[in-house]
């Protein structure tokens, strides 16, 4: 009953800093409106990644279409896709089409935009729970699982992607689940399950595909192994999983039925057709000189990744303080001690550092590995969940070291503060190289780091729903960032004392 | 035997013998990478071949025509190897480079390069053997710097790369064995090997004293200073025996026994100049040396390798399972990285990379050489940390497939579009096209334009250049007598031919026919060409 009790107080938690963070405005965009400072860069809709999958949304649910009119073309505007003469998306279809049922919701209420967004912040919540379920099947106690959770949803840049429209939590959940399906089932319900979680997880996003194969490895292993017995070597392939990889039909139809549909060929990734940047008052894209550019036709989604990309890569990841996680959310280090750790110990620990190690150097070898505007490394949300489960394995193992504790928590802290800036404020945040030209044209200092978005707090703005449409009435945004890092921080601590003041119950 | 296992629902293949698979691949095991290295070698040639990188450096096609005017030429024999280069790479070219094909597909400088592949690839599975490493980690080293799109372009031309890191690293496995058996017969081999470095480029020389750092250190501990003084004396003998060979020839050929140093074409000499210029920037600063060192190595091998090679190395150093000796010897491996560094900070090394050198590359392949040293790290590494070698090796895959996918090479940027390149086909078309049929001579300095004279296509006895003896000295002198076509820079005194040519009458009789940006064609005016000399006279030279 005590753990019940628990659980709910820490879903009401969750719920409540989630709620008075997710950003937004009240009404339905709308092909008359959607193009209206409100709605784009002033309001929820800021940057394209967001406005590329709801225009796609829109469309199929407002023109039941995959093709764009003019307006939603506009709207879409950077990130554009152009194919035979018509305005298509340039993004995978699997996040618009997730969001359905929040903008149906949403809509019904006369908030279709928020509506969509909390459907992010829905699959941010579940990443928490599957966090902690995870963690608790690793061994690490309750406390610890449930502390990692709160430090991936609120102490790393995938807070401030829990309350926008970007497809790094349905990702993370579809990852998550995988792992969690493969240590909790044995059998091959659980490995049928992983094929179809892959499928969809390649419409939600392309590099899915990469991230996703230590976790395949890991599942395929389960059809066919290789064993040594009283002096033989056994070959094994069980007859039934091959039926498994059925599960993977379903998503792949529907991936390839929107490819046909879009851009007349199953097998062509929206981002290898021409984007469109701009498109003139008449209406007409303005298309890239193809004198200087690779036909998109030749175009390969895998060529975009150079090895030599990974010194710049890795040092904006890392430690760059445009997107460093050294700057944005040091406390995730932790969690890497705790994997390194674990390593020996459990076999599911390889899956864990290999699916970091393919998410790390996969956007090390990426040209932008800034993901363009943006809050924080958002390329790394994978791994900020993949590492909040070492971090639990830490926190568990230190559980007693009262100095540990203390510095966990001070870095906890920061991180917390530096991520809430950015949950309540904005993601458009440029890389140093385009801030330095930006400075040199307007002639101000353009800030490329979370003093951005401390900027904004300080002309009292922010993109929260709530403030926006009550709090602002009677609290300055200062004030309500305040709230709300207290209101995560000090259940944190408290959480951090229980842990630490804990009888032995569990060893791992 | 194949069987139906009820309970799983699961086909099973049974081997009786459990490691009767192990056992074959561990018994021919060289055999069967000899195979296969030698294949994938051949493929690569024949790659670069035909989609036209094979000669993509024209230092490449510079030490092709140094081994073949050993053979070929106005004035061919073993002075021809000269001072610019060590002469090790050209003097194994000459019992192939007498052949026309062999010479301009660059198979004669190639062949060594891929024989060198095919032994580091091996020398670095013996290397692991030794160490106490399975099979598992061996193959991970060989693949590490088999895998390595910079090492398969190196080995498919005429660059002396391969050969270096081929003799360097049976250098040092050799060394290590030394130290791991106390067999004085390692040592002997060890100093040979070394010595053979040191004939192919100064890295080797760096090598072989702190392969002699190494010996002493080991016998003085061991056994005191005087027999220290001896083995290191006994080492030194063989291993240093290139460097003195080479003092003593430039001694015989240039009467200067540091001509190769301080001489008007040694590297001294350009770098010098690039002094001046000042675009040496790395000369006495140790962290940009560093850095350009770093981002060389990190291009070559990918940033990823070399972090993993640098956990291998350190997992290596801290190992007690390898005797103290052993890790010590190790240090060897570092040779590479040190001596680029240290080459760089002194002034003796210029090496561009793009975005911290300007827009161009330059020697940037230089960061290839550490590629066994990281290979014989990484494979120890996958050996010793076992319950992350699906995790390491899976990685290691997800980046060359990249690293293959994107064809990213930086040695042929180095080779295309940076400084070791210039277009000279232009200049070397035109000799094919109006000079081939016609006789007469062509005047030209091999020092500034040899790969004009290996791209033109025509026989080396048609160019008279520096290695020429007296045609040089009388063509230079009377140029209207001797040269019927001149390619020179006009107005340019580090091209030795405007230098001389310029000062002489002769020159005034000529016309310019051909202007290019690398170099411009001379031809001697019609009513002259009837005093033309156009025979080969100086038989006595030969």
């Amino acid at each position: 009953m005590k753990q019940i009790v628990a659980l709910i107080l820490f879903v009401v938690f969750l719920i409540s800093v989630l709620g008075l963070t997710v950003r937004g405005i009240s009404g339905n965009p709308s092909s008359g409106n959607f193009n209206n400072v409100e709605w784009k860069d002033e309001g929820p809709l800021e940057l394209s990644p967001e406005r590329g999958r709801f225009a796609l949304l829109y469309s199929f649910v407002e023109n039941g279409s995959f093709i764009f009119d003019l307006p939603i073309a506009r709207f879409a505007t950077p990130d554009l896709g152009y194919k035979y003469g018509k305005f298509v998306s340039l993004f995978a279809p699997g996040v618009s089409f997730i969001v359905i049922p929040g903008y149906l919701i949403g809509k019904a209420f006369g908030l279709s935009q928020l509506g969509v967004f909390l459907n992010i912040a829905f699959f941010a919540l579940l990443n928490v729970f599957l966090i902690r379920a995870i963690a608790i099947r690793l061994g690490v106690s309750p406390i610890a699982a449930i502390l990692a959770g709160i430090t991936f949803i609120f102490a790393t840049p995938a807070f401030a992607y829990a309350v926008s429209l970007y497809q790094h939590h349905i990702s993370t959940f579809l990852l998550l689940l995988s792992i969690y399906m493969l240590i909790h089932w044995k059998g091959l319900l659980a490995t049928a399950g992983v094929w179809f979680l892959f499928a969809i997880s390649i419409s939600v996003d392309y590099p899915n595909f990469f991230f996703m194969i230590p976790v395949l490895i890991y599942a395929g292993w389960r059809l066919a192994s290789v064993t040594l017995e009283d002096n033989k070597t056994v070959f094994r392939l069980r007859i039934l999983g091959v039926f498994t990889f059925l599960t993977m039909i379903l998503p792949l139809a529907f991936f390839f039925w929107f490819n046909t549909v879009s851009y007349g060929n199953p097998f062509q990734l929206s981002g290898t057709v021409d984007a469109v940047k701009v498109i003139d008052d008449a209406g007409n894209p303005i298309l890239p000189d193809k004198t200087k550019q690779q036909n998109p036709s030749e175009r390969s989604a895998t060529e975009f990744f150079k090895t030599r990309h990974q010194i710049n890569g890795m040092y904006i990841l890392l430690l760059s303080p445009d997107r460093g996680i050294i700057v944005y959310t040091p406390v995730i280090l932790f969690g890497l001690a705790g994997l390194f750790f674990l390593y020996k110990k459990h076999p599911v620990a390889p899956l864990l550092i290999g699916v970091v190690g393919m998410n790390f150097l996969l956007y090390s070898m990426w040209g932008d590995p800034y993901g363009g505007w943006a809050f924080g490394s958002r390329y790394l949300i994978p791994s900020y969940a993949i590492l909040s489960i070492g971090l639990a394995y830490f926190l568990h193992m230190y559980r007693k070291n009262i100095v540990l504790l203390i510095l966990f928590f001070l870095v906890f802290l920061y991180s917390v503060s530096i991520n809430t800036l950015g949950a309540i404020t904005s993601s458009r945040n440029p890389p140093k190289v385009e801030a330095v030209a930006l400075s040199q044209l307007s002639g101000k200092d353009e800030k490329y780091t979370f003093e951005r978005n401390w900027q904004y707090l300080m002309v009292n703005k922010s993109k929260s729903y709530i403030w926006q449409t009550y709090a602002r009435y009677y609290l300055n945004t200062q004030q309500y960032y305040v709230i709300l890092v207290s209101l995560i921080g000090i259940p944190s601590i408290l959480l951090i004392l229980i842990l630490a003041t804990q009888k032995e119950k569990r060893t791992t | 035997m194949i069987r139906f296992d009820k309970k799983l629902f699961a086909l099973e293949l049974v081997i009786p013998n459990k490691n009767m698979f192990f056992k074959f691949f561990e018994r021919h095991i060289t055999i069967i990478l000899l195979f296969v290295l030698t294949a994938i070698s051949t493929y690569a040639y024949v790659y670069y071949l035909q989609n036209g990188l094979g000669l993509s450096y024209n230092d490449a096609r510079s030490h092709l025509d140094i081994g073949r005017r050993v053979v070929e030429g106005l004035k061919p024999g073993l002075a021809q190897l000269g001072s610019v280069w060590l002469p090790l790479p050209h003097l194994l070219m000459v019992p192939t480079i007498w052949n026309d094909f062999m010479w301009h597909s660059g198979l004669a400088g190639a062949l060594q390069s891929m024989i060198s592949f095919v032994a580091t690839a091996l020398l670095i599975a013996l290397f692991l053997k030794r160490l106490g490493v399975n099979l598992l980690g061996q193959l991970v080293g060989v693949f590490v710097f088999v895998a390595n799109i910079n090492i398969l372009y190196l080995q498919s031309t005429a660059m002396t790369e391969l050969l270096l890191i081929m003799t360097m690293t049976a250098g040092v496995y050799e060394l290590v064995m030394w130290h791991k058996t106390n067999n004085i017969l390692n040592l002997i081999k060890s100093s040979f090997w070394i010595m053979l470095s040191t004939l192919n480029r100064y890295d080797g020389w760096f090598l072989f004293l702190v392969a002699m750092g190494l010996v002493f250190l080991q016998t003085w501990k061991k056994k005191g200073y005087k027999t220290a003084e001896g083995v290191v004396l006994l080492f030194a003998t063989l291993g240093g025996l290139g460097i003195m060979l080479w003092l003593l020839w430039n001694q015989v050929i240039f009467k200067d026994a540091l001509y190769f140093a301080f001489g008007p074409y040694s590297a001294r000499a350009q770098q010098l100049q690039l002094d001046e210029a000042g675009v040496l920037a790395s000369k006495g600063d140790i962290l940009l040396s560093l850095k350009i060192y770093f981002y060389a190595l990190a291009y070559n091998s990918t940033l990823f390798i070399f972090i993993l090679g640098t956990f291998g190395a350190i997992l290596m150093w801290l190992d007690k399972k390898l005797s103290q000796e052993v890790r010590i010897a190790t240090l060897a491996l570092w040779a590479p990285f040190a001596f680029n560094i240290l080459a760089l900070f002194l002034g003796f090394s210029v090496l561009f990379v793009q975005g911290i050198s300007g827009n161009t590359w330059f020697n940037v392949r230089y960061g290839v050489m550490m590629m066994p040293s990281l290979a014989i790290f990484i494979g120890y590494l996958v050996y010793r940390i076992v319950p992350l070698r699906p995790v390491i090796i899976g990685l290691i895959l997800f980046v060359t497939f990249f690293m293959f996918r994107s064809a990213d090479a930086v040695t042929i940027d180095d080779a295309r579009v940076g400084s070791s390149q210039k277009n000279v086909t232009e200049v070397s078309g035109w000799l094919n096209k109006y000079a081939k049929d016609e006789k007469g001579f062509i005047l030209i300095s091999a020092a500034s334009h040899d790969a004009i004279i290996f791209s033109s296509g025509l026989p080396m006895g048609k160019f008279i250049h520096e290695g020429t003896g007296a045609y040089w000295e009388s063509a230079t002198t009377a140029p209207d007598r001797w040269a019927r076509w001149i390619v020179m820079r006009t107005n340019d005194n580090n091209d030795s031919s405007f230098k001389l040519v310029s000062k002489t009458s002769g020159y005034k009789l000529y016309n310019l026919v051909a202007k290019y940006p690398f170099a411009d064609i001379y031809e001697l005016k019609e009513e002259y060409i009837k005093n033309l000399q156009t025979d080969a006279v100086y038989k006595n030279q030969r």
